[in-house]
């Protein structure tokens, strides 16, 4: 199997398809995955070995060899301890992944996990291979799952389309119409226009049907979709400006920093994640800070995003105080030229992150919880979506919580109201405003930890998102938290929705924007207007 | 009220002097190869970026309206050039062909219609007028008739630029998407490669720079000048008094926006290039910065800041490419806090310190970090948050 | 009041800047024009990393015809006029011998006039669009026939069916596409198998192919879910233009959505090694790439290549260069590529005239870079390897497939007719 041919490897690794070996499957996912390595006991005989077990201190595994199925021992007698860094991966070519993947199907049909036979069923309809209908058969047959039953009728009636028998192509036909298989639609096309090439009008009105039931499908699902995509967006937008409603809408503070301070945020949601991992050398203006890594593998290491959640709050918040104590604190009076101090930082910021993690982005893997889907009834629920609406809904709640329900912000509220009444009554307005910046800020690195799963991690990356903060906190009515809800989820549905009917998101984009500017027309002061008497406001 | 016209007097003399310098002698210090053609050039799109800082101040430091869409007009004036420019390559261009070249690779075989008219230059200038201004026209009508002050006219005038700026980054557009307009190669007849071109182009430029500062300084005293700063300072009040002033600001707004697309136009046919991310709102906000740095509501400050800021600019990106950007945020972060007034406060308060020292030990003088500003209090002051 | 110093200083340097620097005899100046801040700084300051490394080892080993390069870099600032106008300052105020520089063909269009008046030479390194011939720049650069039209032979050969077009709005996808429209229909590939949408004009003629998304784009949820669809009928395959930035939620988004390299594959024309270090590698193993070069190719003068740049990136005291984690990858080596080609163009001539030089460059030299053997062409373009890749986790690329001695064609439009 490790013969050098890639042609013959090919080749061998499909005529595995038949054996009933349990070894054959780990073995081809191991290949599959890099996980299958290289050993050299000695120069020129090379052993194919999986490493097993746990990690000892010296990120050591046991191996067992392949061909035999026996642990590797050393001269001793004493079980060999492999470092997978130290070993060469057993190469592989797409092509012979493919025929692994063919193998793998065949066996995953039978497979205990629903998933894998949903996949496996799938890509043998694709082939419309008659041979393998049998097993197809075989296993509708027996299965109870209503998804796997689903995929196999379809599996079926795909290949079945390939059936010289016209009435089964009907029959076929009527079976894809019924199920409004999406992954059929260029194959019905094909089998229509092979039925109007030969004249066979029947199976051509047939497979009409069927395309147009297709279609009505496709529609409801692009609705629906759109209707989910609209909402995480609005959440994403949402996450993003809640922490700009506080500094600007509360306090009046422009921050154009504040992209700065979600990159603050997803930064150190890559530190977090390099120190689970292998550490990081930082360079910091002719100094070098070495960071050492925990080394964690498995769970331990995917859940380095919940500790970077509030290590990215924390850190955000720390900045953003910094940057009150040190500069904002002295242009409360004078917002618009916070607008400008703040943007100096903004670029100052911006070199700083660049020369400390270079001008490249960063690479920050997700873990697996966030990379996943569910998909209902075609509709595609990414799990990062997923998780950011609810975020979105769980900081909302934090934030009304902190504002309303603890002596912080009832502080808050009046300094924010009336500083010189409040600073009259005993409250320590200087000390308000600092926490208030930096819960704002920090609220800020918070959606940076989530950008981070989504989008790029590089120094510009506040910049991509600062224009659109602002929109949502204006179109909202500044100084009101529940109109940058609101407003956040409009333009999230409304961009969503335009993407979706024009199938261009630069026209989309600058539809929203018009439509921004005309509403801010009709009402000048935003969604939600807070009160006031005084005419200046 | 002499020491005023003594002061004037002194003015008069310094610009007549700084103009005579720019228009006559420095275009001649190049002819006989004194100066170099690249200096020159230079010169010439920094006198550009100061008639936009011009503008903007006009509108910030008189009015009280931070627009961040003047790079919108500038643009747009820059553009309408820009297609003249573009129709009088000829076939000189990479195909070969009688249209632009962008035209060419979309497919194009013939001249779309809006573009025959720009083959004259009375029209292009005309347009380079027009376009802009029509544009500032509705726009502020509706903003203004709306009462979208503040914060509010910031944003929307951003949203104005980023949304056109993605419209004109688009091909369909027909503008030349994102490369946009460039390898231009006469003008009016003359080679735009031609150091005498490019000199002709800076004292043109420096004549416009010298016209909207002395027609602006005649503005400034008259009553609409009155009424313009009333308005930054207390629209409320002025409105009460009885004076429309949605008319005023539009008036103003349209101004502005025209000294912006006039830059544009001599803009781009100096630096040979003009593309959509030349309308992003971060341009506004660099010109913003520059008035800020130089000095709001006088009309040298803008010119200081635009000059000083990207003499910064083209020095440090050589020198310091590394280190530029932390020069420059550094740089607005000190003056913000340390020097409201700009540059040209400093001999104000050189002048003060001195007056402190001399008196020793007389009382400390009562104002100390908002003294500039005191006397132009910024429009925003009067709206604490709400 | 030290500022106010600071700024007469500047005013002083800004005005005068005719402050003759000291220029010994014995070298030559050599512009280096690329983005060192600014959007563009992610790619671009990689090349400068290259080109100064390049220089020091030419140095080291004697010069350029007895003369040291005196490197003159400038920072663009991924700003187009101010492009233009470090151009000029090279050209005519510092008299460079060459320039090396520019990465997007905005930048590189913006200096072109500058070049042609003033009869300057620039090397040009990244994959472009075409359609242009200038004979002041040496495009060392990947013609579309040398990357996108190689990418898709090997994929039709892999038995793909279905092509998904996407790119960013500008000129290179927009022209890249519209070059593999033709080409895929020429290889019979039926319309409605090409995805992303097509724009036609008033005839009918189809004068846009693919999907295209803004810069600094960041939601790709909508058009993931069009491409799921589209590739469910399967033997997909998505050729992806997308520039640098926004390929991270591209991917991400493509992978949330239960997409693979298996089921869907993604050729990319804007990822090299170097973007990968911003990317997930571990989400995009078995992602195609098509370059002239990969870090990965196992030859002689490419261990050499990075074991010296390595090397040399420890030593270096250039301030604002990263040490950790670097990567080659083509755009680099097409750099390192041009400083030879012009040594040895210049050493044909024996002058550094670029009239002499530009003569030289056109009649055929040779150089063995780290990608193989590349020589010039008459059309001031580059005869070279192209090889066909797919990632892997570590973020380097497997070679799949090697194309000898590919001609680089510049004028591509209209060339592959649909029979």
């Amino acid at each position: 199997m490790l013969a050098s041919d890639d042609a013959r490897k090919i080749q061998l690794v499909a005529s595995l398809a038949g054996e009933s070996d349990n070894a054959i499957e780990p073995l081809l996912k191991a290949w599959r995955e890099d996980a299958l390595y290289l050993y050299e006991p000695t120069e020129g005989a090379r052993v194919p070995v999986l490493l097993v077990g746990e990690k000892d201190d010296n990120d050591g595994r046991a191996a067992v060899r392949v061909d035999t199925g026996a642990s590797l021992v050393d001269a001793d007698g004493k079980s060999l301890r492999l470092v997978a860094a130290d070993l060469d991966a057993v190469e592989h070519t797409s092509a012979l992944r493919r025929a692994m993947k063919g193998v793998l199907d065949l066996l995953d049909v039978a497979s205990p996990d629903r998933k894998k036979r949903l996949q496996a069923i799938q890509t043998i309809g694709f082939s419309q291979d008659a041979e393998k209908l049998p097993a197809l058969q075989k296993r509708l047959d027996m299965e109870n799952d209503a998804a796997v039953k689903r995929s196999l009728r379809e599996a079926i009636a795909v290949t079945r389309l390939k059936d010289p028998a016209a009435n089964v192509k009907l029959s076929a036909l009527k079976e894809l119409q019924e199920l409004h298989s999406l992954s059929s639609y260029d194959l019905i096309r094909n089998a229509m226009r092979d039925a109007e090439t030969v004249g066979d009008k029947q199976t051509a009105a047939a497979a009409k049907l069927a395309l147009s039931a297709i279609d009505k499908h496709k529609s409801t699902i692009n609705f629906f979709g759109t209707l989910f995509r609209g909402l995480s967006l609005g959440s994403i937008l949402l996450i993003v400006a809640i922490g700009l409603a506080i500094t600007f809408g509360l306090m009046g503070v422009i921050n154009m920093a504040h992209g700065e301070m979600i990159a603050v945020g997803a930064y150190t949601t890559y530190l977090v994640e390099n120190v689970f991992g292998a550490g990081i050398t930082i360079p910091f203006f002719g100094f070098s800070l070495s960071i050492p890594g925990i080394h964690a593998s498995g769970v331990f290491y995917q859940s380095y995003f919940l500790f970077a959640l509030p290590l990215s709050f924390l850190a955000a918040a720390l900045v953003g105080i910094g940057l009150e104590r040190s500069i904002i604190r002295f242009l409360y009076r004078r917002p618009l030229e916070s607008l400008l101090a703040t943007w100096g930082v903004s670029l100052l910021l911006q070199q700083g992150l660049k020369l400390m993690f270079g001008s490249n982005n960063v690479q920050v893997s997700s873990p697996s919880y966030l990379s996943g889907n569910w998909t209902v009834n075609d509709i595609i629920f990414g799990w990062n979506r997923v998780f950011v609406i609810g975020f979105a809904g769980l900081i909302v709640f934090g934030v009304w919580l902190i504002l309303t329900k603890t002596p912080l912000g009832l502080l808050i509220r009046s300094v924010m109201q009336n500083r010189n009444m409040a600073s009259c009554m005993g409250v320590r307005t200087e000390r308000v405003n600092m926490l208030t910046f930096g819960l704002g800020s920090g609220l800020a690195g918070l959606a940076g930890a989530f950008i981070s799963q989504i989008g790029n991690v590089g120094p510009s990356l506040g910049q991509n998102y600062i224009v659109d903060c602002f929109m949502t906190v204006v179109v909202g009515g500044v100084g009101n938290l529940a109109g940058t809800i609101y407003s956040a989820i409009g333009i999230g549905l409304v961009d969503q929705s335009l993407q979706q009917i024009l199938l261009n998101p630069v026209l989309g984009k600058i539809l929203v924007l018009v439509a921004i500017i005309l509403f801010l027309q009709w009402r000048p002061s935003g969604l939600f207007v807070t009160r006031s008497r005084n005419l200046d406001d | 009220m002499s020491s005023l016209s003594k002061r004037h007097k002194i003015e008069l003399i310094a610009v007549g002097v700084i103009a005579v310098f720019f228009i006559v002698i420095f275009p001649l210090l190049n002819a006989h190869g004194a100066v170099s053609n690249f200096t020159i050039n230079l010169w010439g799109k920094y006198l550009c970026y100061a008639l936009l800082a011009i503008s903007v101040d006009l509108l910030w430091g008189y009015t009280g309206l931070l627009s961040l869409g003047q790079a919108l007009f500038f643009s747009l004036g820059g553009y309408m050039m820009g297609m003249y420019l573009m129709r009088m390559i000829g076939d000189l261009g990479q195909y070969k062909k009688p249209i632009p070249d962008f035209l060419v690779f979309l497919g194009w075989t013939d001249l779309p219609k809006f573009w025959v008219p720009f083959s004259s230059f009375p029209f292009a200038s005309a347009m380079v007028l027009l376009v802009p201004g029509l544009l500032a026209l509705v726009f502020g009508f509706l903003a203004f008739r709306s009462r979208v002050k503040g914060v509010y006219f910031s944003i929307l005038t951003q949203a104005l630029t980023y949304g056109a700026s993605l419209m004109f980054f688009r091909n369909d557009m027909l503008m030349g998407g994102n490369n946009g307009f460039t390898d231009f190669k006469f003008i009016l007849g003359y080679d735009l490669r031609d150091a005498s071109t490019q000199r002709g182009l800076f004292i043109a430029t420096a004549l416009v720079l010298l016209v909207v500062y002395v027609a602006l300084r005649l503005l400034s005293h008259t009553k609409f000048g009155l009424v313009q700063r009333a308005i930054r300072d207390g629209e409320n009040r002025v409105l009460f008094s009885g004076y429309a002033t949605a008319h005023f600001k539009l008036f103003i707004f349209i101004v502005a926006a025209l000294i912006a697309a006039v830059a544009g136009a001599l803009y781009v046919p100096q630096v040979g290039i003009i593309n959509p991310s030349e309308m992003t709102p971060d341009k506004s906000l660099e010109a913003v910065v520059w008035c800020a740095v130089g000095g709001r509501a006088t009309l040298v400050g803008p010119i200081i800041g635009a000059i000083g800021v990207n003499s910064l600019k083209s020095w440090a990106s050589r020198a310091a490419p590394d280190y530029w950007l932390v020069i420059l945020g550094g740089l607005f972060v000190i003056v913000v806090l340390l020097l409201p007034g700009g540059i040209v406060s400093i001999p104000a308060r050189l002048k003060a310190l001195w007056q402190r020292f001399k008196k020793k030990p007389a009382e400390p003088e009562p104002t100390s970090s908002g003294d500039s500003s005191a006397s132009i209090p910024p429009a925003s002051e009067s709206k604490p948050s709400a | 009041m030290l500022k106010v110093n600071q700024l007469v200083t500047v005013g002083a340097l800004a005005l005068g800047s005719m402050v003759a620097s000291a220029k010994a005899a014995d070298t030559v100046k050599v512009g280096v024009l690329h983005s060192l801040s600014g959007t563009m700084a992610i790619s671009e300051t990689s090349l400068r990393d290259v080109l100064l490394f390049t220089f020091d080892e030419i140095n080291a080993k004697g010069g350029v015809l007895g003369k040291k390069i005196e490197p003159v870099v400038v920072d663009g600032a991924s700003n187009w006029p101010l492009f233009a106008e470090k151009a000029k300052q090279l050209l005519e105020e510092d008299k460079v011998a060459v320039t090396f520089g520019c990465w997007t063909s905005v930048s590189r269009k913006s200096v072109l006039p500058v070049y042609e008046k003033n009869n300057g030479l620039l090397f040009y390194p990244v994959q472009y669009e075409g359609q242009e011939e200038s004979q002041n720049v040496f495009y060392t650069a990947e013609a579309v026939n040398q990357q996108a039209t190689p990418a898709i032979d090997y994929l039709l050969e892999q038995g793909y069916t279905k092509f998904y077009l996407i790119g960013t709005d500008y000129v290179y996808p927009q022209t890249t596409n519209l070059v593999l429209l033709e080409y895929l229909l020429s290889k019979k590939v039926p319309i409605e198998n090409i995805g992303g949408g097509f724009k036609k004009d008033d005839s009918g003629k189809i004068i846009s192919a693919g999907k295209y998304t803004p810069f600094g784009h960041t939601d790709y949820q909508q058009i993931i879910s069009e491409i799921k669809q589209f590739a469910a009928g399967g033997k997909t395959a998505i050729v992806s233009t997308l520039n640098g930035d926004t390929n991270v939620p591209f991917f991400k988004e493509y992978a949330a959505a239960g997409l693979t390299a298996e089921i869907a594959p993604v050729v990319s024309f804007s990822i090299s090694e170097d973007e990968f270090r911003g990317l997930p590698a571990k989400q995009l193993v078995g992602q195609l790439g098509c370059w002239t070069y990969f870090q990965s190719i196992k030859s002689d003068a490419n261990k050499e290549f990075v074991k010296n740049f390595k090397k040399w990136l420890k030593e270096t005291k250039v301030p604002g260069i990263v040490k950790e984690g670097r990567v080659t990858c083509s755009p680099m080596v097409l750099s390192y590529n041009g400083v030879y080609l012009w040594k040895a163009a210049v050493e044909k001539a024996g002058t550094f005239d670029v009239d002499a030089v530009r003569a030289a460059l056109k009649s055929g030299l040779s150089f063995d870079g780290p990608g193989g053997k590349v020589t010039t062409q008459s059309n001031m373009h580059l005869t070279k390897n192209v090889f066909i890749g797919e990632t892997k986790a570590d973020g380097q690329f497997k070679i799949l497939k090697e194309f000898k001695d590919v001609y680089g064609e510049p004028w591509l439009l209209g060339k592959f007719k649909a029979q």
